[in-house]
């Protein structure tokens, strides 16, 4: 009987809150402020705040075409692999002291999972055998290489503050200092590490300035050039939740003593800095600047995002 | 990394949007706007020029000949028009003018096609007027050839250098001016009086 | 439900895909200039994609030169249903001013099913944005009809 009880409650977990239809309620929506935001700051109306799910449904309507070229399980199969990824990796992320999954070493397990989506599309896109998706597949690597040693970076940092005197690799160690101690953005040594982090967002989810690998102008939408229907959808999908997930860690590295310890209020607190979050580092950043050259990107996270969050690394290590 | 527009983009945020919000607030067209044809049919004297001079080929016309005379039917192709006016300032009677209308959206081809039709009485046989009205006060300035009644052509040789110019811009083909023996001819029959001759003679020496 | 969700979605988010058939730029300013701020077309969920396959409106431009014609008809028949083909301005309805040319193979409508006429040349962004806004009807109409 307890067996079928807790089975049912990770397939609550799994499928409801801080799963799927969370993901994709709160992602959808955190993808259509945003671009309620950016037309605003442009000086336009924009589209409504519901854009994305009519975008998410129409896809779902659309014909598959699956091309001659394309390895069909691998064309159609990557998308769910990068959207269950976010999924899981959602269940990892505590939302003040509470996550449906915990291990000691989640951090690790959170840094492969961010790479499961953009291993995905670079999958989708390779398996589609479309040229475009070959140039916009190198140019996602790279793209995924720039951003993950700041990453790293910011994570060591955060591990050494919160573990004192080894580095810790468990969130949950993390979520209680934080819960002991405040929030770490208001320890001096790991501010940097925030501003680094806030950085790492919009290169992390593919947005403007650096969406070098998704260029529509350029090379027609690189790896979702042979993207059609209800896959595209998917990819859409993924795309948003990836903000929620990546906000959502934000909150749970350093911010982790905001909240109140039940757990609604707690997940709405999360979805409103989520929104905050998401305008800072999407909307403004998408409003004032073009797309960069891969080069750029990859310059631009080695040295300035990289060097923030190395002072910060450096700093937590002398005890700062 | 220089972010220049950051202000821009935030007191942008809080103010009025620069939109026009097109399909729920209509929109008039700027004046002289070149949109959608006009043809008034009674004005037309089926000269053709308009068909002549139209550079999109957006113009047909068809003749078919009836009881009292030849029922004349112009049709304009929107799809095919350029918007250039052209046909409205050659047309000696402004029987065609562009309009402000710029709402040509067509789901099959009749929705583009513009049209009119008049019937073209048959030219009367009459014995021309055997001299100008005594009545006429003669003005110094008063051309030395007197016109017809019904708005036809007519040559003054005092001042004609026969150019030719009038018969080439003729919509009907109907002047024949020979250079070499000074002729200049007028099949009345065929002329619809649209004054195009008169208009274009660098002498003035076409009276209609 | 989720078949009416489909169905309501259909007209509210066309994405657009635009050809040059060999047009002179007029038309394809015009179109580019419905989606700056002035006129915004994304109010009305339309978007500007860089590939056919995410396309639900195509809007060709231009007279249909011969050299673009084949790359044109495939551009179309990678689009997937339901679709809605947009012509804009005279040219690719008649060939306006190049028609008879040995290079132009307008008009377009002999070789694929077009929905939407935007007369004009070039038309005015309203009249755009009016010709577009018919094709999302057509498509919800192809969409219910499937």
């Amino acid at each position: 009987m307890t067996m079928v009880l807790s089975a049912l409650e990770y397939l609550g977990y799994i499928l409801i809150f801080p799963g799927f239809l969370f993901c994709f309620f709160v992602g959808l929506l955190l993808a259509g402020i945003d671009r309620k935001i950016v037309a605003k700051m442009q000086k336009r109306v924009g589209p409504p705040i519901l854009q994305p799910f009519y975008d998410f449904f129409k896809l779902c309507g659309k014909e598959t075409i699956i091309p001659a070229a394309a390895s069909k399980t691998t064309f159609l199969m990557a998308p769910l692999v990068g959207l269950a990824g976010l999924v899981v990796l959602q269940m990892f992320i505590p939302i003040h002291g509470w996550a449906a999954f915990s291990g000691t070493a989640d951090i690790i397990v959170i840094l492969y999972l961010l790479l499961i989506p953009a291993m995905a599309t670079m999958l989708g896109g390779s398996a589609s055998g479309s040229p475009y998706a070959g140039i916009g597949m190198s140019r996602e690597m790279v793209t995924v290489i720039s951003c993950e040693l700041p990453l790293v970076l910011v994570l060591l940092a955060v591990g050494k503050v919160a573990g004192g005197d080894s580095v810790t690799f468990s969130f949950s160690v993390i979520s209680d200092y934080q819960l002991a101690n405040g929030s770490l953005i208001l320890h001096p040594s790991l501010i940097p590490a925030a501003i680094a982090f806030l950085m790492i967002i919009p290169g992390e989810t593919g947005n403007h300035p650096f969406d070098t690998a998704e260029a529509e102008t350029e090379i027609c939408e690189g790896l979702l050039a042979e993207y059609s229907g209800a896959p595209l959808g998917v990819f859409k999908l993924a795309h948003a939740v990836k903000l929620l997930t990546l906000s959502s860690l934000f909150v749970a590295l350093f911010l982790g003593g905001v909240g109140t310890g039940i757990i609604v209020i707690d997940g709405i607190i999360l979805v409103l800095i989520s929104i905050v979050i998401t305008i800072l580092t999407v909307s403004l950043v998408h409003a004032i600047t073009a797309r960069l050259k891969i080069e750029q990107v990859f310059k631009y996270y080695w040295t300035v995002v990289s060097g923030l969050a190395l002072i910060s690394l450096v700093l937590a290590w002398y005890g700062l | 990394m220089e972010l220049p527009f950051i202000k821009e983009a935030v007191s942008q945020l809080f103010s009025k949007t620069s939109c026009e919000m097109y399909p729920a607030v209509p929109s008039e067209a700027a004046p002289r706007y070149r949109g959608r044809i006009k043809y008034d049919a009674d004005k037309c004297i089926g000269c053709g020029m308009c068909q002549r001079v139209c550079s999109g080929g957006a113009i047909t016309m068809d003749k078919e000949e009836v009881e009292d005379g030849t029922k004349i039917t112009l049709t304009f192709n929107l799809g095919s028009c350029t918007f250039c006016n052209t046909c409205a300032d050659f047309c000696s009677t402004k029987s065609i003018e562009l309009t402000g209308d710029y709402h040509m959206i067509a789901t099959k081809e009749e929705d583009l096609i513009v049209t009119g039709t008049h019937v073209k009485p048959k030219p009367v046989k009459k014995a021309p007027p055997a001299a100008a009205p005594a009545a006429k006060t003669e003005a110094p300035t008063a051309p030395a050839v007197a016109a017809r009644d019904d708005g036809k052509p007519v040559q003054d040789p005092s001042k004609c250098v026969y150019c030719t110019i009038c018969a080439k811009k003729c919509p009907q083909g109907a002047l024949e001016v020979d250079r070499a023996n000074k002729v200049w001819k007028c099949n009345y029959d065929d002329c619809v009086a649209c004054g195009n001759c008169a208009n274009v003679c660098p002498k003035k020496a076409i009276v209609c | 439900m989720f078949e009416k969700l489909i169905n309501e979605s259909a007209a509210k988010s066309p994405w657009l895909f635009h050809i040059n058939a060999g047009s002179c730029n007029g038309c394809d300013i015009e179109l580019v200039s419905v989606l700056t701020p002035r006129f915004d077309a994304e109010r009305l969920g339309f978007k500007l994609t860089g590939s056919p396959r995410h396309a639900d409106i195509v809007v060709v431009t231009g007279p249909v030169t011969k050299q673009s014609l084949p790359r044109v008809l495939r551009a179309i028949s990678q689009v997937p249903d339901p679709k809605c083909i947009v012509t804009m301005g005279s040219c690719p309805q008649s060939g306006n001013v190049f028609k008879g040319s040995y290079s132009v193979c307008a008009p377009l409508s002999q070789y694929v099913p077009v929905d939407v006429d935007i007369a004009g040349c070039a038309p005015r962004p309203q009249a755009v944005i009016e010709g577009l806004a018919l094709a999302t009807k057509i498509l919800k109409e192809k969409r219910e009809q499937k």
